[in-house]
């Protein structure tokens, strides 16, 4: 047969030597895709590389060869800073009166451009992230 | 495809030629294509399975394009030119005629392509053959991470030395000989070059390769391959067995059944 043939299947090549085992000298690599100009950035998924260069050429090939992203980010996992503590970011009080909902902002906010002569700016969609008027998630009536 | 101008825009003189240079170039392609999709399921990790699959594929798309740009001319079907020869009437250059090897050997192979391949494109994005000029725009833009892509992993295995060097050093010995052939003279080509549809000829292209590779290589410490183009790089030579064997894989599912689709 040929050498080809004599090669093949040669499943030492899966793992010859430290250079392509994950887990001497690759990393975990965490993906972040926008699919359009000015959509936000959302996770994407995962992969493994040894190396920034190769992680960005299998991010592409995850998560953009069939044209389906604008911009990816990707960044090793071990640069994230975790923070999922609950007394940090959920604590157990009563924290209500940190909500917006206690002000009543529409009216007074519509007298005031009313005599400043100005209108209610429109939302603005040129901004990545898509800010927005502040004043428009803000409820009528308290929440709670 | 359809906003090609009628082929009789062309001198009738530059047909064949062209239709050559064509044929030379989808079958390169086509046959890498090939080759290296035999990686898909045994490549070294998971992610890479993926991205020489994809680079694979790419190649047999590319020679898809190319097959379709010269029936305007030949008035060949791709699928029948692709599928439906001898290995004998095959054109890929001898480059092309090897296995896939091992993996230092599919990536020494396809760094020698890669970066001849984008030579012999640059020299045709200006042609005066508006339909090939458009064509070779679409191609370079993808081929442009194939380079970048096969480039990493070849100084990923040269500068790792131990065992992936040393396979890498054997299989640059086994292609020295032929890694130039991507280049070798196509019959009509001065009236190609001097019609303005090629930048310029293949022994020019060869010898911006050189200047191109050598630098690397010496940095790499790596054998120098042979830089001058053979006469029979291309054609005129007995197809290898390897070859053989894969024209009988890949003619496979043609050959089972007559037009066949799916």
């Amino acid at each position: 047969m040929s050498a080809s043939s004599a090669d093949r299947g040669a499943g030492g090549e899966r793992g010859a030597g430290p250079l392509l085992a994950p887990d001497a000298s690759g990393h975990v690599y965490e993906v972040f895709r926008q699919e359009k100009d000015g959509d936000p950035m959302r996770h994407a998924g995962n992969l493994v590389a040894p190396d920034d260069a190769l992680a960005l050429d299998y991010a592409r090939e995850f998560y953009s060869r069939r044209q389906e992203s604008h911009r990816l980010w990707v960044v090793r996992r071990d640069a994230i800073r975790d923070l999922d503590d609950p007394d940090l970011l959920r604590p157990p009080l009563d924290r209500s009166f940190k909500k917006p909902g206690g002000y009543v902002m529409r009216d007074k906010l519509d007298a005031a451009r009313q005599r400043a002569g100005t209108t209610k700016p429109a939302a603005r969609i040129d901004t990545p992230g898509g800010a927005k008027d502040p004043t428009e998630d803000l409820p009528e009536e308290p929440v709670e | 495809m359809s906003t090609v101008p009628a082929p009789a825009s062309l001198a009738p003189a530059l047909r064949e030629p062209l239709a050559g240079l064509l044929l030379a170039m989808a079958d390169d392609e086509f046959v890498l294509g090939y080759w290296d999709s035999e990686w898909t399921g045994i490549a070294p990790m998971l992610e890479e399975d993926v991205a020489f699959s994809s680079l694979a594929q790419d190649e047999i798309g590319h020679a898809q394009a190319f097959l379709q740009l010269r029936a305007e001319l030949s008035g060949e079907d791709p699928d029948a030119v692709a599928y439906g020869r001898e290995p004998a009437d095959f054109r890929h250059a001898r480059l092309l005629d090897h296995g896939r090897g091992d993996w230092a050997f599919s990536i020494a192979r396809r760094h020698l392509y890669e970066t001849a391949d984008a030579l012999r494109l640059e020299a045709l994005a200006g042609s005066t053959h508006a339909p090939l000029a458009e064509l070779v725009a679409k191609v370079r833009r993808e081929e442009r991470y194939h380079l970048m892509h096969v480039g990493s992993w070849f100084v990923r295995l040269a500068e790792a030395g131990g065992e992936a060097r040393r396979r890498l050093e054997a299989a640059l010995a086994r292609l020295a000989p032929d890694a130039a052939t991507v280049f070798t003279p196509l019959p009509g080509e001065t009236a190609l070059v001097e019609a303005g549809l090629m930048a310029a000829g293949n022994a020019h292209l060869a010898g911006r390769w050189q200047a191109l590779l050598e630098p690397e290589l010496a940095r790499l410490r790596l054998p120098m391959p042979r830089w001058e183009p053979p006469a029979d790089g291309r054609h005129g030579h007995e197809a290898s067995e390897d070859f053989r064997w894969l024209h009988g894989e890949f003619t496979l599912v043609a050959r089972s059944e007559a037009g066949v689709t799916w």
